[in-house]
């Protein structure tokens, strides 16, 4: 297991490298030049021609990839070319803001995923179980940007019960900080929670019907160990590689959910840097990203082999 | 004839000096303070919803107009305008012209520190001027082009030396260009400093801190020389909290919810909901931004007869935008130069009606019927709703326009280029004088006129409006060469021009809309 792992991560730097190639290639030959986009409504040429040379963006494109290169090789990202802040510093910055909206909203998903995806597939066709279906559908279909905004109306306007917004230090305002997180992560969590709750319920299903399930009543166990022992432990694998890959989409989603909510994570410095052809910036965030998926497969392959002892690296690792 | 125009001229700045010196000021230039009747109150922190986070606080890099919304808290420039546009004195407390209009010399105040302690003097008026000139990647340098050196007579006295004559050089220095930073501090911020600009300004409110798309801080300076019409001490406030609120809607419900006290860009549409909040109060000023279509004139795009640029004009229902788009926060708009310039004219409404008609029989008279492609930038509603509006306008003069939805990135590099088919909206946030709301804009190969436009006509006539500093001649240059640029052959197509807006809660006081769009903390206060 441990070699196994071991040549996954290394199976990681190649990966790394060809996303890095990828990204700045791309974002070159994407149009639109950044320095006319920092520029705004200060066109002086000489004073473009003198940024561009600040930049660096004068040079040819291979030379730029290897001086970008031997710096991040040694750790240094280069500097934002719209705020001229260090990339790493920014992103640094925000990365625990995004991690805590994440992970917030990754436990809403994942936990009422469970909980009313079981109890929607032991009670098929009841009324709770058509609420799920219905919620599941409308989940799936609301923009978050119109979600987030309806959320802010209601419970920051009408309500006033969280307010409309904004991020508090969790070190000196804990009680603020979770008051701010909870639209932005119902708002990040629903569309995650849709697919994550269709998942477990569907696939519980198919397992409730299997024959060994028969036995295990047969022998005498309570429906309760049937369900939590046998029946949810082998009918969560295909929900594992769900909730896998929904790490990715909460990022995708955080883009949104961070500008609407001015949550000042890395979302939104996506945003903002994607727009502005912020090119050190963006090749940062994607690299990131493509580490953050590769290293979130294999959390979700180790985690198969634990749920279903059929499953053995060692004999592929061999 | 030639002398006699340089008396005239002299004659004309020495009135506009002693006007500016001896007109309305009774602090002697400085702060224009609250006109509400209540007696200010000192203390007490704002928070101010900002439509986006600041780029750039150092005013040598800035481009962006969001950032401006900070340097005017933090920076003091040698002039500043009033609430109606007219330059007051601020870091220097007078100005003279020399008779053939190549020298100004500007006496300083002498009870200026920047809040690192240091002094503000000549030498630091020149060293900042010399900065912004010859940084190689400084913003200003276009700016202060026709300035060739600045002289320290003494030590509060600072003589600017013109390649030319140049009237709009005191609207220049009202904005970034004439912000004056402390050296040290800015040598002791190195690369970080246009992102921390500790103890640079001399301000009526220090930089505290600013974390990137979440907060800036600024506290109150309380050795700050201006003061206020009874004398006491300005800023009343303690600190100001900026948030950078992307989101309009967003902006207006944290104004309503209480979250923010003060915000400055509302959409349209909120506007109602701001006015009838009990607890919120709307204003709304006039501005000198202007928004346009940029209809490209260069040789073989859709343009390149202006004719089909005016029948556009024609056709193109004024009223009907900004009272659908914008829910009267704009206004029909013909031109660069704004209601509150000194050269506008207010009987120049030359499409104020929507001619269809007029404009069919135009296009009918040139032979060729016109189609061309509008792009507009992916993601903004409002700019498609515009192009959607004006595209239902020209139908009905039988003029066909496709929208075509592109990044903001690539739209500016073709029309960096003029490399566009048809059309593309623009903007643009306005300027103290109308030289910078005109020039950049409509001159022969100027960065901002990414229309291809050229007319020799209209460039003579702008030639003449930056010699002259006689303000009448000045006038009549700008509005003959309105009437060219605009309707006898038109570099594009203006439809509205902005409005200043200033929303608050109730229990902030003494603050007022400025035609430039940004706000002055140093007179506002809150109730208890």
């Amino acid at each position: 297991m441990t070699q196994y792992i071991l040549r996954r991560l290394l199976l990681m730097i190649p990966v790394a490298f060809l996303v890095s190639v990828i990204v700045f290639t791309l974002l070159r030959i994407t149009p639109g030049d950044p320095v006319l986009v920092f520029a705004g409504e200060e066109r002086d040429p000489a004073a473009l021609e003198a940024l561009r040379h600040e930049y660096g963006l004068d040079q040819p494109l291979p030379v730029q990839y290897v001086v970008w290169m031997e710096h991040a090789l040694r750790g240094d990202l280069g500097r934002s070319l719209r705020t001229r802040q260090p990339v790493t510093q920014a992103i640094l910055e925000r990365l625990p803001k995004t991690l805590e909206l994440g992970s917030a909203a990754l436990l809403i998903s994942i936990s009422v995923a469970l909980v009313v995806g079981t109890l929607a597939a032991l009670r098929r066709n009841s009324p709770l179980d058509l609420i799920a279906t219905g919620f599941t559908i409308a989940g799936v279909s609301l923009p978050n940007f119109y979600l987030g905004i309806i959320l802010i109306l209601v419970f920051a306007l009408a309500l006033r019960v969280f307010p409309p917004g904004g991020y508090a230090d969790f070190a000196t305002e804990p009680v603020d900080n979770l008051k701010r997180l909870v639209l932005p992560a119902i708002t990040l969590a629903t569309a995650s929670l849709a697919i994550n709750l269709r998942q477990v319920r569907s696939s519980l299903l198919d397992v409730l019907s299997q024959e060994y399930l028969r036995t295990a009543r047969a022998k005498g166990l309570g429906e309760r160990a049937v369900v939590l022992r046998h029946a949810l432990k082998n009918g969560l694998i295909p929900v594992v590689t769900i909730f896998g890959l929904q790490i990715g989409a909460l990022l995708d989603g955080a883009i949104i959910t961070e500008t609407i909510f001015f949550w000042p994570g890395v979302g939104r410095l996506a945003v903002d840097s994607i727009g502005g052809r912020d090119y050190p910036v963006v090749q940062a965030i994607v690299l990131m990203s493509a580490l953050a998926f590769m290293v979130s497969t294999l959390a979700v392959d180790v985690l198969y082999a634990w749920l279903d002892p059929r499953i053995s690296y060692r004999r592929q690792a061999g | 004839m030639r002398s006699a125009r340089y008396l005239l001229a002299l004659f004309a700045t020495l009135a506009v000096v002693l006007g500016a010196c001896a007109g309305g000021q009774p602090s002697g230039g400085g702060p224009t303070a609250s006109p509400v009747g209540a007696k200010p109150v000192y203390g007490g922190t704002l928070t101010f919803a900002l439509e986006n986070d600041v780029i750039d606080f150092d005013p040598l890099r800035s481009r962006a107009f969001v950032d401006r919304n900070l340097h005017y808290q933090i920076y003091d420039s040698l002039v500043r305008i009033d609430p109606t546009g007219k330059i007051i004195p601020w870091l220097a407390e007078s100005w003279e012209t020399s008779a053939d209009g190549k020298q100004v010399t500007f006496k300083l105040r002498k009870d200026v520190k920047y809040h690192d302690g240091t002094v503000f003097d000549a030498a630091s008026v020149k060293w900042n001027i010399d900065r912004y000139r010859t940084t190689q990647n400084s913003q200003r340098a276009s700016d202060l082009a026709p300035v060739a050196s600045v002289d320290v007579v003494d030590q509060y006295t600072a003589r600017f030396n013109l390649k030319a004559p140049f009237a709009p050089l005191l609207a220049t220095l009202v904005d970034r260009a004439g912000m004056m930073l402390s050296q040290k501090a800015i040598e002791a911020g190195g690369a970080d400093f246009t992102r921390k600009p500790v103890g640079a300004g001399s301000g009526p409110f220090k930089f505290v801190e600013a974390v990137k798309d979440d907060h800036i801080t600024i506290e109150k300076n309380p050795d700050w020389w201006g003061k206020d019409k009874d004398g006491n001490k300005l800023p009343y406030l303690d600190k100001i909290i900026v948030k950078p609120i992307v989101e309009g809607t967003v902006r207006t419900t944290n104004l309503r919810t209480g979250d923010a006290q003060v915000a400055n860009n509302i959409v349209g549409k909120d506007v109602e909901s701001i006015k009838s909040d009990p607890n919120l109060l709307y204003q709304q000023g006039p501005n000198y931004g202007f928004d346009s279509i940029f209809t490209n004139r260069k040789k073989g795009a859709a343009f390149e007869d202006g004719r089909y640029a005016r029948a556009v004009s024609m056709a193109i229902d004024r009223k009907q935008i900004t009272n659908q788009v914008f829910y009267g926060t704009r206004f029909p708009g013909y031109g660069t130069i704004a209601p509150s310039h000194f050269a506008a004219d207010p009987s120049f409404k030359p499409f104020e009606k929507a001619d269809p008609a007029g404009a069919k029989a135009l296009i009918q008279q040139i032979g060729k019927p016109l189609q061309f492609e509008m792009l507009v930038t992916a993601g903004t509603a409002l700019d498609l709703q515009i192009a959607q509006l004006i595209q239902a306008q020209l139908a009905k003069a039988d003029i066909k326009m496709d929208i075509k939805t592109l990044e903001f990135a690539q739209i500016l590099t073709l029309q960096d280029t003029c490399s566009y088919q048809g059309a593309t909206l623009i903007g643009w946030s306005g300027r103290v004088d109308p030289d910078g709301n005109t020039y950049s804009h409509i001159y022969t190969g100027a960065p901002n006129n990414n229309s291809c436009y050229s007319n020799a006509q209209v460039d003579k006539l702008l030639d003449e409006s930056r010699t002259t500093t006689d303000e009448a001649k000045r006038k009549a240059a700008f509005r003959a060469a309105e009437q060219i640029y605009v309707v006898d052959d038109p570099a594009r197509v203006w439809y509205d021009f902005r409005s200043t807006q200033l929303a608050t809660a109730k229990r902030v006081q003494g603050l007022v809309p400025y035609p430039d769009g940004l706000i002055r903390f140093d007179v506002g206060w809150l109730q208890k």
